[in-house]
């Protein structure tokens, strides 16, 4: 994998960042810590020289000044009188005209209270038998009695040294978290980059024409997982869709084939018509198959249409009672003369939100399905009800009915039943009904109803 | 049959011929015009008694030359031609201002009739009228009652509707589409008979007791009300 690909990828940059974050975090984290630490090791010292000033002061009350001396020399042992080792604690006492008493420091100016010393060099002639140069030092001077000044202070040398193995610690530690980060970046990007580029081979394969190839899925349920299932569900759903239109498409051919070839062949015959009268009624059939491709065309588009878009059409709150009483009105008529009986029983006041005209569609094909394929002499009836918030309306026959394991088939398009193929249609008149009923978001059941056929179209009401 | 002044606005050349053809026999005079900017333009010189514009054409489309000619306040009449995968290019064409629409494709006596049924229109204002009368039938339009020669006849609604659409077009060839869309809002082909029906009560009623038959077949293309004089 080339470098500056990893670079980009948004795993790596997200490690980056989060390495920033956490190492500016470091730094401020490591000055608090550095400035506590001197705090306290400053107080300590500080505190540790007070009780060294007290234990003198203590002496010189008691038995005056010769006893702070003692305590000093005590205090500073041997090794310091010695001139060895470099010592970490100095003192020096010296009297009211600055002549050094004891400790190990040459005179100093008189400063009182905490300070900053950086002792003078030790002048020729003084008691001091500490070597020539001193460190800085920090601690306190007082006066005990008689003009006697007294400071005390320790090596700041230790307390640096402490902050400096702080400062390193801080530093190994902080480079360390950052190399793992951008490591885990790094490893974590290649894993990314990795599953996305199985994703980036599925849709060249799809694009390639190898519609059957799906994402593989780690299992875990990551992110990746999640995207990798939303893009086969979509491949499933593009595929059974074009699997659909390619169905329809075959179906069409089909279809038409039948009507357009008994065109063809009535034109033929009109041609070949001896007769006035037997050309008109050839050409009268030929018009009637040209009628019959056309409404197949428009049932189809129709279909289509409704199943493409559904917020472009016209849904508003309407009286479905008076559309049924209508529509049962006029096909009274219809049904009588048909030989069959047609009877309602319409609950009134019924109101939902429809497109009005797809829903007189959709009854009308019903109601004409039960007029047309049911054979002779048989009742129709319909009925408008409330169940719950919901509104039913069932019409039922007691024709033929439709086997069971063919009711889900005829909501498809062109599928006809062996029984109503002789009975002039589109095949399509169901397939327009499950589309206005999907449009609407009502369940569309097809029931025995013993004998015969029942179908419920169950409607949110309002 | 009165002759009537139609402008074409299609930009199918044979289809325009074939209808051009087809109107001049009826006794019509036709211009066409195969763009939409020409056909707005000789629109507004406001020569003509009835507009044919078809939905999809050159320039500007035929939405565009009904809302501009609209908007140029010319009321002739406008039948809107769209196609059988445009279900809302109706609404959108009504609601642009046209009067009326077919689908193609059609039948040439539906267009016709359409054009007459709308020329027609153009006369008085139908909608204010309480009552029609139409030779010996005399509707109340609202207390939905019909007289014929003074006899009352007992109409279901739906009945009702059927002959007021038929005398509002009286003495004019009516289509079944016609009927469909104007008195039941049905804007597809059933596949049962259900004009023939309706038309048959209804005939039998209006005729019961009387010699002529009031509601003419015309073959193939639908119904008239006739009124003897």
């Amino acid at each position: 994998m080339p470098p500056h690909r990893l670079l980009h990828t948004e795993s790596f940059r997200l490690a980056a960042v989060f390495a920033l974050l956490y190492l500016s975090f470091a730094i401020v984290l490591m000055i608090a810590v550095y400035w506590i630490v001197a705090h306290a090791q400053r107080s300590a010292l500080l505190d540790s020289v007070s009780a060294d000033i007290g234990t003198i002061q203590n002496g010189y009350r008691g038995e005056g000044i010769s006893e702070a001396i003692e305590v000093i020399e005590q205090r500073l042992g041997p090794a310091a009188r010695a001139g060895g080792a470099q010592p970490d604690e100095y003192i020096i006492l010296q009297d009211a005209t600055g002549r050094p008493l004891a400790g190990n420091l040459p005179p100093q100016p008189r400063t009182l209270g905490v300070a900053l010393l950086v002792p003078a060099a030790a002048n020729p002639g003084t008691a001091s038998d500490t070597p020539g140069s001193y460190p800085r030092l920090l601690g306190q001077g007082v006066l005990i009695g008689d003009g006697a000044y007294l400071f005390v202070g320790r090596d700041m040398q230790i307390m640096a040294a402490v902050k400096t193995r702080l400062l390193q610690a801080f530093a190994w530690i902080t480079l360390g978290a950052v190399a793992m980060a951008f490591l885990g970046g790094i490893l974590s990007s290649l894993r990314y980059m990795k599953r996305i580029d199985e994703i980036a081979r599925t849709c060249h394969a799809i694009m390639e024409g190898r519609y059957s190839e799906r994402i593989a899925l780690g299992g875990s349920g990551d992110e990746l997982d999640r995207l990798g299932n939303a893009i086969n569900r979509m491949l499933d759903r593009i595929a059974a869709l074009m699997e659909n239109l390619r169905q329809v498409s075959s179906d069409i051919a089909h279809d038409l084939r039948t009507p357009l070839t008994r065109l063809r062949y009535r034109l033929e015959r009109a041609q070949a018509s001896r007769t006035v009268e037997e050309y008109a009624q050839e050409i009268s059939g030929a018009v009637e198959d040209a009628d019959q491709t056309l409404s197949i065309f428009s049932a189809l588009l129709r279909i289509s249409q409704i199943e493409s878009n559904a917020q472009a059409r016209a849904m508003a709150e309407y009286s479905l009672s008076n559309q049924l009483r209508k529509l049962i009105e006029i096909y009274l008529p219809v049904a009588e003369d048909e030989g069959h009986t047609l009877s309602a029983d319409i609950a009134s006041n019924i109101r939902i939100h429809g497109d009005q005209e797809l829903l007189l569609q959709l009854f009308v094909n019903l109601l004409e399905n039960a007029i047309r394929h049911t054979g002779p002499a048989i009742p129709v009836h319909v009925t408008l009800e409330r169940v719950d918030r919901m509104v039913r309306v069932a019409i039922s026959d007691h024709g033929a009915g439709i086997p069971e394991a063919e009711r889900e088939k005829v909501l498809r398009r062109f599928y006809r039943l062996s029984s109503s193929r002789s009975t002039p249609g589109t095949g399509l008149g169901l397939a327009l009904v499950n589309a206005i009923a999907q449009l609407h978001e009502a369940e569309l059941r097809l029931l025995d109803n013993q004998p015969g056929l029942r179908v419920e179209l169950m409607l949110r009401g309002l | 049959m009165q002759p009537v002044n139609i402008l074409l606005v299609e930009d199918d050349r044979d289809l325009a011929a074939t209808l051009t053809e087809s109107f001049c026999r009826q006794g019509c005079a036709v211009t066409w015009a195969a763009d939409g900017p020409k056909g707005a333009e000789l629109a507004m010189q406001g020569a003509f008694e009835v507009l044919i514009l078809d939905r999809m054409l050159p320039g500007l489309d035929g939405l565009g030359v009904l809302r501009r000619i609209r908007q140029a306040d010319v009321r002739t009449p406008v039948i809107y031609l769209t196609t059988m995968s445009g279900i809302n290019d109706r609404v959108e064409g009504l609601e642009a201002g046209a009067d009326d629409y077919l689908v193609k494709p059609f039948a040439f006596p539906e267009l016709l009739a359409r054009v007459r049924v709308l020329v027609r229109r153009e006369a008085p204002a139908q909608s204010a009228l309480t009552k029609i009368s139409t030779g010996e039938l005399e509707l109340d339009l609202l207390r939905r009652t019909v007289r014929r020669c003074g006899r009352p006849i007992t109409l279901m609604p739906q009945e009702f509707e059927l002959l007021e659409y038929l005398a509002r077009h009286v003495n004019r060839v009516v289509t079944r589409a016609m009927l469909l869309q104007g008195v039941w809002n049905i804007h597809f082909d059933p596949q049962t008979s259900v004009i023939e029906s309706n038309i048959s009560r209804l005939r039998t009623k209006l005729n019961a007791g009387f010699e002529q038959d009031l509601i003419q077949t015309v073959r193939n293309v639908g119904y008239k009300l006739l009124a003897p004089p």
